[in-house]
């Protein structure tokens, strides 16, 4: 893993001593970064400085801002919406993330081997990939409709079912759903990520351990899942990231229902931003969420590598 | 040639980053106040036929010219924060009744009480409409559409049923009658019921349920829309019956999950005897299908509806405030509201206005024009995060009290108050 | 064999969804021309979708390869910091961001054009992008990129010559998914559009299927995520081979 750029270029300053020539490198990367840094320092370092400045004021949505730090973080924990979103989504994040990286392993392994159609199977479960997310969640809101989506005449037919499945309708149920359509949409793209640290394995390894009486099973501990270990950091910390902020499959799909019994954290920002046009609320909410997200990367990164 | 094509890629990337910056920029409203000048109006997705139509006439037959852009329904509130915040609102904006009370306090719309004083129909605009653009005995709105509750029987299913095809409930007990009946002698096959209603959304509880309170003569909230009344008897009564026809099973199955996208579609399929339904769809129904309308009542009778619908501002920040007032007062005018409204079988905004030529057509038009006078909208600051906010207290409330337990129903009308008072 | 039949059974599981879609969208082709009439009409959006899309493409592609190879091969102060400032694009909620954006586009002109908009696009993809493009460099044997500056190339026509060839499939998946990331958003052109002549596919979609208190017409809805899938599934399948290699190339592994 180097999800940080330490490694690269070392060898090189080492090597020539600092010259002439070491500056006019120091320059030239600066020049071939200098395009990202206007981009990140334009759009997103300055947006993020004035969500930072607006978390210390009350800030309505015309007229003047007023200095009031810290009311807007002091009142985060007196928000018991935010507080119990805060629970559901580590509970979303951790079940999301077991599901996902099972799921995606197993459809690696399942088209890791260059067959006769392989590349059929491996874009049709990348395909879901090219819907957008919210088309995706209104999609499986239809599809999962009792009266006109196909799913439970389906079950109907085939007697599983006597009453129509509540799929969206009990907590449980919400979360379910919820979790299949985040497999249904994303398990292709993990599975591309693990697909590529199951092609660096190299077949010898393979062979090796084989010719040594190994059977699969051991072939699996022993050897595939240690050599992955890398790529399903980064898948990790991609789908605990991604689920940490998740938004788009609850405002669309559940609604934050039944009950608010599915409310993420980002969900609680949104209202707070949009619908209460508490912008100063929402800004410090970010904040606690930015900072705590940053630590438990920088976290993962140090554990994982 | 691979190295060509990566060459043109680049280069056409340049091309097109050149050619799209010719495309941006814009925005208007700086042209002088003299000549003929281009205003810009947002409104919603739900109700952007009649905005169109009063757009596209107005332009027809006006120098000044008006561009329209239409925002989806469920992130207009979202798109209007986003630009008040960055100080960006078009001329002019409509917006859904029940918000405009918070718009006015957050000073999104521009004052307009002398320009209104001078209409010479001032007294004659939609009361209800006009009640929510007024803060502090000064008005900044005028109403834009209006969609009314009303009950909507199918009628072919009446007579299959064996009940009367042309006689609709009179109070909330006989629609609870009528849809048992439908149910018991149609709902068999599990596709027809007797009637539906959108039990997971805030809304729509609002807008179907209230009808009957105000109809037996009750309120749900203090005029000041500061203190909630939904624990009152009138409010638990209506709750009850609605209780009573999902526990015996006469509603849709899925009434308890339903967030509101799919409340109004069964009914257009010929698979509900009768409930409460927006105006604005009549219109929408199969050309084949016969309806009867009627107004919502109460448990014994009365009748009232919930007059929702859109209301329009200038906004704050506006340098064409003129030429906004002057398409604003054009779409309530007698030529706007008949010849563009009335004839397109839309709700009218002004109550003289209730007959006219138009209207003989349809007896159920004169009939939803009629209610426009009689019915009410709710007025509160801290509307839409009260009631219809899904996190909101409100859809917790009406949940508990249609499905769950009603005992806790109580507690979240304290819930409820705490909401509307929030600074 | 079980191999395959386990595989066939996914992959109905899988494509189940939008082959439903598809069919449902047709039985009633009235929605795709009352799609075609809504608003502007639905080739300004189309119109408007595929500036963006090029647009943001193109400029994903341009600044994470340069910074890609910056990063990969060369050593100057701040670049740890910068790095890090990037990777924290993927850790901010999208939705708060955007109405500081707004008001930032604002200062610089570029409120309400789509050339904002696909720069904000840009600013979206580049934790993946820059990563991707990074490691497919670190990738690249160094000995290649010495031969061409032993020829006397500079490292700018090295880079431009030799090495931006190497890199071809990780700069195909980069551009992929640039592609698919701004052709489907929907909140970002919603929040920064003012104007509906500018609007992209996404928003008018949503706007044309949702009616009063919420109620969806679903019947637009499956025939506008065809409109707006049919282009992404297109592409899927044309680039197939390039973007799995482009994953294999190295580019995400560590």
């Amino acid at each position: 893993m180097t999800l940080t750029a330490t490694r690269s270029g070392r060898g090189r300053a080492a090597r020539s001593a600092p010259s002439a020539r070491w500056r006019s490198r120091k320059v030239q990367g600066w020049l071939y970064a200098a395009p990202t840094a206007v981009i990140v320092g334009v759009l997103f370092i300055a947006p993020l400085v004035l969500v930072g400045w607006m978390s210390l004021n009350r800030w309505p949505l015309l007229g003047r801002a007023t200095f009031n730090a810290p009311a807007n973080y002091v009142k985060i924990g007196e928000n018991p919406l935010f507080v119990d979103a805060v629970f559901f989504t580590l509970k979303y994040t951790a079940i999301t993330t077991v599901l996902l990286s099972g799921v995606a392993l197993g459809l690696a392994l399942l088209v890791q081997e260059r067959r006769p159609g392989i590349a059929f199977f491996r874009t049709a479960f990348f395909l879901p990939g090219a819907v957008g997310f919210a088309a995706a969640g209104l999609l499986f809101y239809g599809m999962l409709n009792n009266d006109f989506g196909p799913i439970d005449p389906m079950l109907r037919t085939l007697g599983l079912i006597d009453e129509p499945i509540k799929w969206i309708g009990t907590p449980n149920m919400a979360l379910f759903s919820t979790i299949t359509l985040v497999l249904w949409r994303f398990a292709g793209f993990n599975m591309l990520i693990l697909l590529t640290g199951l092609q660096a394995i190299p077949n010898e390894v393979y062979e090796a351990a084989r010719s040594d009486g190994a059977n699969r099973r051991q072939i699996f501990t022993k050897i595939t899942l240690p050599l992955l270990r890398p790529t399903l950091a980064l898948m990790l910390i991609l789908s605990i990231t991604g689920s940490l902020l998740a938004f788009d499959q609850f405002f669309v799909f559940t609604n934050g229902g039944p009950d608010n019994s599915t409310v993420s954290m980002v969900m609680v920002v949104y209202r707070d931003a949009f619908f209460r046009f508490d912008l100063g609320g929402a800004a410090a909410l970010s904040v606690v969420l930015l900072v705590a997200l940053v630590g438990l990367n920088s976290l993962m990164m140090r554990r994982l590598r | 040639m691979r190295r060509r094509l990566a060459g043109i890629s680049l280069i056409g990337v340049l091309a097109l980053t050149a050619a799209a910056c010719g495309s941006g920029g814009g925005g208007g409203g700086t042209q002088p106040a003299d000549g003929p000048v281009t205003i810009t109006m947002w409104t919603r997705a739900a109700t952007q036929t009649q905005s169109e139509r009063l757009v596209a006439a107005y332009n027809k037959s006006h120098k000044n010219q008006v561009k329209l852009t239409v925002i989806p329904t469920d992130n207009y509130q979202p798109r209007i924060a986003a630009a008040a915040g960055a100080k960006q609102l078009p001329d002019v904006f409509a917006a859904d009744v029940i918000f405009v009370p918070n718009y006015t306090s957050q000073g999104l719309f521009l004052d307009v009480t002398d320009r209104i004083a001078a209409l010479p129909y001032k007294d004659k605009l939609a009361p209800s409409h006009m009640k929510l653009g007024t803060l502090e005995n000064r008005q900044y709105t005028l109403p834009h559409t209006l969609d009314l509750s009303v009950w909507f029987w199918n009628k072919d299913l009446y007579e299959k049923a064996g009940l009367d095809p042309e006689k609709g409930p009179k109070t909330l007990k006989e629609f609870a009658e009528q849809a048992t009946t439908v149910q018991e002698k149609l709902g068999k096959d599990g596709k027809v019921h007797g009637t539906f209603f959108g039990g997971n959304c805030g809304g729509c509880y609002v807008f179907t349920f209230w009808p009957s309170v105000w109809a037996s003569g009750a309120q749900v909230m203090d005029p000041e829309g500061t203190s909630s009344l939904n624990d009152q008897q009138a409010m638990t009564d209506v709750f009850n019956i609605w209780r009573g026809l999902y526990e015996k099973k006469v509603t849709g199955p899925t009434a308890k999950e339903e967030q509101g996208p799919t409340w109004t579609g069964f009914f257009p399929k010929g698979e509900i005897g009768v409930m409460p339904m927006p105006s604005t769809t009549l219109g929408l129904m199969p050309a084949d299908m016969k309806i009867g309308v009627t107004p919502i009542a109460g448990p014994d009778g009365g009748e009232s509806t919930f007059v929702g619908g859109d209301s329009v501002g200038i906004s704050s920040t506006t340098k064409n405030a003129d030429a906004a007032w002057e398409f604003l007062s054009w779409t309530v005018s007698d030529e706007a509201q008949v010849e563009v409204m009335a004839k397109n079988k839309d709700v009218l905004a002004r109550t003289d206005l209730a007959s006219n030529k138009y209207s003989s057509e349809d007896p159920r038009v004169v009939l939803i024009n009629s209610l426009v006078a009689k019915g009410q909208t709710p007025y509160a600051l801290r509307f839409g995060q009260t009631y219809n906010d899904p996190q909101g207290p409100w859809l917790r409330l009406a949940r508990e009290a249609v499905f769950g337990d009603a005992a806790k129903v109580t507690q979240l009308n304290a819930d409820v108050t705490k909401s509307l008072q929030q600074q | 064999m079980s191999r395959y039949l386990t595989l066939s059974a996914l992959a109905v599981l899988f494509l189940f969804p939008l082959v439903w879609s598809g069919y449902a969208s047709l039985e009633e082709p009235s929605n795709y021309l009352e799609m075609a009439r809504f608003g502007e009409g639905i080739d300004t959006y189309a119109t408007n979708s595929v500036l963006v899309s090029a647009m943001t493409v193109g400029g994903t592609l341009v600044v994470s390869a340069l910074g890609g190879y910056g990063f990969a091969r060369f050593d100057f102060p701040g670049k740890n910091l910068l790095f890090l400032a990037t990777l924290a694009i993927l850790m901010v909620p999208y939705a708060t961001i955007l109405i500081p954006l707004y008001v930032l586009l604002g200062y610089i002109g570029l409120q309400n054009s789509l050339v904002g908009l696909s720069l904000v696009f840009v600013m979206f993809q580049l934790p993946f992008a820059l990563f991707m493009m990074r490691n497919a460099f670190e990738a690249i044997p160094r000995e290649l990129e010495e031969a061409a500056l032993v020829d006397g190339c500079g490292t700018f026509r090295a880079f431009s010559r030799i090495l931006l060839q190497a890199v071809r499939p990780a700069l195909i998946t980069v551009g992929l998914f640039a592609f698919l990331a701004s052709w489907n958003d929907f909140f970002a052109p919603l929040i920064l559009l003012n104007d509906g002549a500018s609007f992209t596919l996404p928003v008018a979609v949503v706007s044309m299927t949702q009616h009063t208190f919420g109620a969806i017409d679903y019947g637009m809805l499956q025939a506008g995520v065809m409109v707006m899938a049919i282009p992404c599934l297109i592409l899927f399948i044309v680039l197939q081979r390039h973007y799995v290699r482009g994953f294999m190339s190295g580019a995400l592994r560590g």
